[in-house]
């Protein structure tokens, strides 16, 4: 190792990784004590589990496995944008309504610009109605999302009152709009050219949300704006004394949590090529725990995208599990709620012995 | 102590507070205060609890606006209205604790809110260029001759007397005329105060002014060039350290000389 005091030799670049090297961990140790790492392990033993105790192993086909994404898409979707917040220290609690409300504005467009149905069951605009479609959704999420932003940011309020505040207000438009009843007569392109189509073995939707995430992990890992979200998220007032603009970074954030929960919203309709207004109260706790048990931390400064992907990939094995082997699916939420307790004691534990030490 | 005597005399003003006055509602924080740090010299600002060391730092920094008096930044008069503005002028802060977010490593700490990014359309994605940040910010902190076992580890792996030596070094790299230390000393232990102090004087080497409050006297009173003791709200002393033993200060601290004078 190299006396630092006295040296002045010119550092190179090649130099750098060697400067006061003190041992890392080798990857896989560290891969392995990573917070995410073993929710991963969860849903594989689970895989296994169900495998074997679903009747000729019908848990393990091709089909199934399609048919889990697809369910899971959603919540991955919502729970990325709340991973992403969290790493700012702000959680998004109304990304569920905001889903339902940017659906039913997407869905309301989509029905009033197909036109009528022409002779042989096809519409004549079909591909502009799904792209002006899907603008809506995206739009209306960021608007939704940028509501949030400015009482989170700029008046300061408790995120988690915040939103939700902004919950209730937008299941209560989607409600107001849609009398409570689903929009349906969609046209059936939607689902045909999208939301159930796939790509290879993939169903589209989880391969853009996967897409989104990878963009996202590497957004935090590699760019100006993911450490800064992590330094705000960390001690916001050291990021405010570095000279930060914390408020208007929490605004993008929540503007981008928006975005996520409007994309999903077309994810919904393209799924079920109708609204699902009702479909939806239980979406952000089960983004939230996705998040949460995937090493997150709630306090901010820390987040795992990776793990979001492998929590938000457990809740919808176990549902799909419990359903293919004949057990009521409402121990999915019993588990999943066990899960996300010892996750959270769990690094609970880790945090107390590490202030101790 | 100081070397300054080699190099012509400091030419101008690196930061300054002239005759300020602020109350906040019916308390007078301060009265008529004046501090002035020279390029290359350590001042050291002296005071009892409430005598407005921090009222007075925190107008400098643009985080409160004087009610009377002046705001100087390298020669010229200022109205400084927020952190980033007097940043912008040259001037950085190291504060007593919170100053540097516990999950980043230490060079993004050192890099935040100025970071590095790449060449090209990775550099307008906002990729920051993390290899030359760690090479430049080990070159900065070798120049302070701070020792650190990583670069890459979070700050919250390093010691007190480290991060704060990473506050410092942060400071020293991104002010152009001055760094203003709020008791950069005290949540640090004997050891590690002494490092910081001695941090001082290499960055005050470099041709900044060097602000210093703490209510370690004897340790800053080694250290500065200059001492300014503020009461109640009033600059009731300002000495070349030389002329000064830890005594003096505590009698202007306490109002004697300014009762006397």
């Amino acid at each position: 190792m190299k006396t630092v005091a006295d040296e002045r030799d010119p550092i190179t670049p090649d130099d750098a990784d060697d400067i006061r090297a003190i041992p890392q961990p080798s990857v896989v140790v560290r891969w392995l004590s990573a917070g995410g790492t073993w929710v991963l392990l969860l849903d594989v033993a689970v895989v296994i589990f169900f495998t074997a105790l679903s009747t000729n192993h019908v848990f393990w086909s091709l089909q199934d496995f399609q048919a889990l994404m697809l369910d899971g898409t959603e919540t991955l979707l919502l729970a990325l944008g709340i991973a992403m917040f969290l790493g700012a220290g702000a959680i998004d609690i109304s990304v569920g309504s905001n889903l339902v409300l940017s659906s039913v504005l997407g869905a309301e467009v989509m029905v009033h610009v197909m036109g009528t149905q022409g002779a042989r069951g096809g519409y004549p605009h079909v591909l502009g109605t799904l792209v002006l479609g899907f603008v809506v959704c995206v739009a209306a999420g960021a608007v939704y999302g940028a509501v949030n932003g400015v009482i989170i940011a700029y008046f300061r309020v408790n995120s988690l009152i915040a939103t939700l505040g902004t919950a209730g207000i937008g299941t209560g438009i989607a409600l107001l709009l849609t009398g409570g009843n689903d929009i349906g007569g969609l046209p059936t392109a939607i689902q045909s050219d999208f939301g159930l189509s796939t790509v290879g073995p993939v169903p589209l939707p989880a391969l853009v949300a996967l897409v989104i995430a990878v963009v996202l992990w590497a957004v935090l890992r590699t760019t100006r704006f993911g450490t800064r979200t992590l330094a705000i998220g960390s001690l916001r007032l050291a990021a405010e004394r570095a000279g930060l603009r914390v408020p208007r970074h929490l605004f993008s954030l929540a503007i981008l949590c928006g975005i996520l929960a409007g994309i999903a919203g077309f994810v919904d309709l393209a799924h079920y090529a109708s609204t699902t207004v009702n479909g939806h109260t239980n979406d952000a706790l089960a983004a939230i725990t996705a998040v949460v048990i995937g090493g997150t931390r709630l306090e901010g400064g820390k987040v795992s995208i990776p793990g979001a992907l492998w929590g938000a990939g457990l809740s919808v094995l176990l549902q799909g599990g419990l359903v293919v082997v004949g057990v009521a699916p409402f121990w999915q939420l019993i588990a999943v709620g066990i899960v996300l307790i010892v996750a959270v004691c769990l690094d609970r534990i880790r945090f107390l012995r590490r202030a101790s030490a | 102590m100081a070397d300054t005597a080699e190099t012509a005399p400091p030419p101008g003003i690196a930061v300054a507070g002239k005759h300020l006055a602020k109350r906040f509602g019916h308390v007078k924080a301060l009265i008529d205060a004046s501090v002035t740090v020279r390029p290359g010299e350590v001042v050291a600002l002296f005071g009892d609890n409430g005598a407005g060391k921090s009222t007075l730092l925190n107008i400098m920094l643009g985080i409160h606006r004087p009610d009377a008096g002046t705001v100087v930044i390298d020669d010229r008069e200022v109205r400084p209205h927020s952190i980033s503005e007097v940043q912008g002028l040259g001037v950085d802060c190291v504060h007593q604790d919170l100053a540097l977010a516990p999950d980043l490593s230490v060079v993004d700490s050192m890099y935040l809110g100025h970071e590095v990014v790449r060449k090209g359309l990775a550099g307008r994605l906002g990729v920051v260029a993390r290899r030359e940040m760690t090479v430049r910010a080990d070159a900065a902190l070798r120049e302070l001759s701070i020792k650190l076992p990583s670069l890459t580890v979070p700050v919250s792996d390093l010691s007190g007397g480290q991060r704060q030596a990473v506050a410092v070094a942060r400071a020293v790299m991104w002010s152009r005329t001055s760094v203003l230390m709020d008791e950069p000393t005290a949540a640090l232990g004997v050891r590690q105060s002494a490092i910081v102090c001695e941090l001082m004087r290499t960055v005050a080497s470099r041709g900044l002014g060097v602000l210093v409050v703490s209510h370690d006297i004897p340790r800053v009173l080694k250290v500065a060039d200059r001492v300014t003791v503020l009461w109640r709200g009033r600059t009731a002393l300002e000495e070349p350290a030389g002329n000064l033993s830890v005594p003096d200060v505590v009698a202007a601290m306490v109002g004697y000389q300014a009762d006397a004078s």
